[in-house]
């Protein structure tokens, strides 16, 4: 992995990269070069901001942290001897390390492994009949007026949601209902009831969340709700 | 012979399954075939009344199936249609006298003696439904533009499908006038939601309640919308699959027509 990953950016990515993050200038360096390499990259870096780096902050980000506190070291040391930048810092630490290992999996596609708690279903699901899911619920078809869909976690529906739907059967707050034509005679989430409308807008597509304590439904194209996660993770 | 046995049935009550059962099976029986329409509804027997044989009842399906009788005996020939046989129900006894397993042995009997077999289901899914279905090649369900009836018909379709039985959809008392104003649920929407296959759509009709109580049959009435209805279901089932389902039009005055003629060429 590592090796496939470096030679990636041998081909394309420039070994230091530089932005402006704030009131400092954030340096991301590819810890994989040799230093030689490195310090030559900076060069040409700093060289262009000329008088800019002077008592500047530098950051210097070499991916994971702890593991090339040496080099970052030794490049802050030529950086402050060259260009006379005022301090020379690690990235802050608010990303902890696991959340670093877990960002790292993910990015490794090591998603080949993970094997999924969905219950996917096709089909129809009618008056009478109940579908009950350990954990999420993906059914590619219809919950019938009286049918049943009941999942330990979150429930879509690629069709129409008529019936009853209860998600979140373990106290999960966090599950959604999601449905194509989102018609519920009656939905809950981890205990929280709401009585279903038999109108739906017909033009979004619509989902239901709990917040505050109460049943939400909303436009899932305009709320959004998982948009804002920084990568992929698993539900 | 091999003759086929089709349950007629909905989940909900007063929906018109004892006269689409004799309507149909009067029809058939018109088509030349050996019919025999029997009456499950043990207890709460109708279909003698509706066909006007209720005089004429001496053996009754409890008999015939635990072997009291023989089933041409329990068989009452119709008034009027030669092909037509009538198996009626026991008024007395409740519906636990009959066991699924008597009952498909019973239909294995009736398979030998009459070309078609419809069976008149009770209402609800209790063990008189069992006993309906036990022996169905396939299965009609009555439903009419309500949501209540859409709702008990989806989940007897349910049953019908974890009994491997195939079922068709007859949407019944269908007011085209309602539909048309959009205050009665349209085949269209109940369909949607059922998804079977149609086999026919019947518009309400009075003549079915003077027919009914005068025991005379639907079908033989050809003013009436609903008999010729039914007629083209049996002709359906009969080998002519293909034959197309007409949708019930609202009647319009003849002003209204000439309203509508202008109206389109402006």
């Amino acid at each position: 992995m590592e090796d496939s990953n470096s030679q990636i950016s041998e081909k394309k990515n420039p070994a230091a990269k530089l932005r402006g993050v704030g009131d400092s200038l954030w340096v991301t360096i590819d810890a994989a070069r040799s230093t030689e390499e490195l310090k030559e990259e900076l060069d040409t870096l700093f060289r262009k901001l000329d008088h800019l780096a002077k008592g500047a902050r530098v950051i210097i980000d070499s991916g994971i942290r702890g593991e090339n506190d040496k080099l970052v070291e030794l490049l802050g040391q030529f950086l402050k001897e060259n260009y006379q930048v005022g301090s020379v810092s690690l990235p802050p630490d608010n990303i902890s390390n696991s959340e670093i290992r877990l960002r790292q999996r993910d990015l490794d596609r090591s998603w080949y492994q993970h094997s999924s708690d969905v219950l996917m279903l096709t089909g129809r699901v009618r008056s009478g009949q109940k579908i009950n899911a350990r954990k999420h619920l993906l059914l590619m078809g219809d919950v019938n007026p009286g049918g049943e869909v009941i999942a330990g976690g979150d429930i879509l529906i690629l069709g129409n949601l008529l019936g009853t739907a209860w998600a979140g059967q373990r106290g999960n707050t966090e599950s959604i209902i999601l449905a194509l034509d989102f018609k519920p005679t009656q939905i809950q989430i981890a205990g929280y009831v709401a009585a279903g409308t038999s109108e739906s807008s017909g033009k979004y597509l619509e989902f239901a969340h709990v917040e505050n304590g109460t049943i939400i439904v909303e436009d899932y194209i305009e709320a959004n709700p998982f948009g804002r996660l920084p990568w992929p993770k698993v539900r | 012979m091999e003759g086929k046995i089709i349950v007629i049935t909905s989940g909900k009550g007063g929906v018109g399954k004892t006269t689409a059962t004799a309507s149909i099976g009067a029809a058939l029986a018109l088509e030349g075939k050996k019919v025999a329409v029997v009456d499950m509804d043990i207890g709460l027997r109708n279909l003698d009344v509706v066909m006007g044989l209720e005089n004429r009842i001496v053996f009754n399906i409890v008999d015939a199936v635990n072997g009291k009788c023989q089933t041409q005996q329990a068989a009452i020939k119709d008034r009027k249609i030669d092909n037509l046989f009538l198996i009626p129900a026991s008024q007395s006894d409740n519906k636990n006298v009959i066991t699924p397993a008597a009952m498909k042995k019973f239909c294995v009997l009736l398979r030998k003696e009459f070309d078609f077999v419809l069976l008149d289901c009770p209402a609800g899914i209790e063990q008189g439904f069992e006993n309906s279905v036990i022996g169905a090649d396939q299965a009609i369900v009555i439903c009419t533009p309500e949501v209540s009836s859409v709702r008990d018909a989806d989940r007897v379709i349910g049953l019908l499908y974890a009994k491997s039985v195939q079922p068709k959809l007859l949407v019944n008392r269908i007011v085209p006038e309602m539909v048309e104003r959009g205050d009665m649920l349209s085949h269209e929407d109940v369909v949607d939601v059922l998804s079977i296959d149609l086999i026919g759509l019947v518009p309400m009709d009075e003549s079915v309640i003077v027919s009914t109580n005068t025991g005379a049959h639907l079908i033989q009435n050809n003013k009436s919308k609903a008999g010729q209805a039914f007629r083209r279901v049996a002709l359906r089932l009969n080998g002519n699959a293909d034959l197309p389902i007409e949708v019930p039009q609202a009647k319009k005055g003849f002003w209204k027509k000439i309203g509508f003629g202008l109206s389109r060429n402006k």
